[in-house]
């Protein structure tokens, strides 16, 4: 089936299978492949994308399902080489180890702070918890995202520390 | 994933029932998803069409009235549900429900009357809507008829629907606004989980009603209780009504013991 849909900014006009996932789509045949295969079951967030500006599990979207639509994916996070505040902040506080999990991370702390600016450490851990990071440095994770919502102080941004 | 099916987006109720009356038997409705293609890649479910129903015109309606009730239709996503001011101030307790689904990520695909027509036994906004007296709408090319949500669960993942029919709507009766609850599920982890057990916990006019999720084959309503009864005849009532299996999240033992701990903590936090 031929689909029109948007992805960073960039129409493509492609033909797609019915039974491909949007993840497949944007991996195989866009090559976007920020966007990681973990689970292929909406249970490790490591997908996560952004579907006309909600965060959503690519692997649990079909292709087909997303024609007229508009998709933001963590290739765009970054604009002419200049890291994004997130991913700034993800970086000055060791947010990230293996990286696997970090661009749906990054994805799922977008969307949180686009409906709430300024999350508590329980709003963060809810905000995050569709998002598995399996080299459990979620401590980080979570200081990093205090830190881009200016909720660290000067003297320990980027600093390790127990919140 | 079975590699050939048919895909189809309906924009018109018409044009949907149609479908449903043509390949009902070999159709599956797809709304959030959530839980067609997971069945669907492990090979449980091999349709030979996928219906998407999220293009059809009012389908993405939430509403309320006076005279219907919060009338929830078969696109809104549970998200869509969280944010909406109405349900926020009269009905909490599918606001507690809701919150427990899955995470924020599947819960603006996800739907509510996605999350009712699969009909898993661990259905999360079913023992709030089952004590909040929720009603089914099913529509086909044939016309509608409506049923009571207890009476539409019929097993595990089985429902009263016909091959050619959609939950069209799920109502929560506008008699229920404002109704005293709230909803308890045991997970394993804090975050991310299906439930052990999920109970749901009214009193209103007088009326005690528990809905039980991931105890029994269906999602399940405990009725004809009074606040006037003492604890351990709602206890009973809910041990009762149960049949839970042991699986790989916990023994059936457990599941027994902690619908009875659940039913006494509610009884006490609802006022």
């Amino acid at each position: 089936m031929w689909v029109s849909v948007e992805v960073n900014g960039h129409v493509y006009e492609r033909e797609v299978a019915e039974h491909w996932t949007l993840l497949r789509f944007l991996r195989e045949d866009l090559e976007l492949t920020g966007s990681k295969d973990g689970c292929s079951a909406g249970e490790c967030g490591a997908c996560t994308v952004m579907l006309n500006g909600q965060a959503v599990n690519a692997c649990m979207v079909l292709a087909v399902e997303v024609d007229g639509a508009s998709v933001e994916t963590i290739e765009a996070e970054a604009v002419a080489g200049e890291l994004s505040a997130i991913q700034a902040a993800f970086g000055r506080n060791y947010a990230v180890q293996c990286g696997y999990c970090t661009g749906g991370m990054v994805m799922s702390v977008r969307e949180l702070l686009r409906r709430n600016p300024k999350p508590t450490v329980a709003e963060i851990k809810e905000g995050i918890e569709g998002n598995l990071c399996r080299c459990t440095g979620y401590q980080q994770i979570i200081e990093a995202v205090l830190d881009v919502s200016g909720q660290l102080c000067r003297e320990t941004k980027g600093e390790l520390r127990y919140v | 994933m079975n590699e050939i099916f048919k895909y189809r987006a309906p924009s018109s109720r018409a044009e949907l029932f149609g479908l449903l009356s043509d390949h009902g038997d070999g159709a599956k409705v797809l709304a959030g998803g959530t839980d067609l293609l997971v069945e669907m890649r492990s090979g449980l479910c091999r349709p030979e069409m996928v219906i998407n129903l999220k293009k059809v015109e009012d389908f993405s309606g939430l509403s309320w009235s006076q005279a219907d009730g919060l009338v929830i239709g078969p696109a809104v996503t549970v998200n869509e549900l969280l944010d909406n001011e109405r349900v926020r101030g009269s009905y909490p307790l599918l606001v507690e429900c809701a919150l427990t689904l899955a995470s924020h990520q599947l819960r603006n695909r996800a739907t509510v009357v996605g999350n009712i027509a699969h009909a898993s036994p661990g259905a999360d906004m079913a023992p709030g809507l089952l004590c909040l007296g929720a009603r089914v709408l099913i529509g086909s090319a044939r016309g509608q008829r409506e049923m009571a949500l207890e009476d539409f669960f019929t097993g595990v993942k089985r429902t009263a629907l016909r091959d050619d029919e959609i939950v069209e709507a799920v109502t929560v009766p506008p008699g229920s606004a404002g109704c005293r609850g709230s909803y308890r599920k045991l997970k394993r982890i804090e975050g991310h989980d299906l439930a052990l057990i999920g109970v749901a916990l009214t009193k209103h006019d007088g009326a005690v009603r528990v809905g039980i999720a991931s105890a029994a084959p269906t999602p399940l309503l405990v009725k004809g209780l009074s606040t006037e009864d003492p604890p351990e005849a709602v206890m009973a009532a809910a041990r009762a009504a149960i049949c839970p299996i042991s699986d790989l999240r916990c023994s059936k033992e457990y599941r027994e013991h902690m619908v009875e701990v659940y039913v006494r903590r509610l009884l006490e936090e609802v006022r």
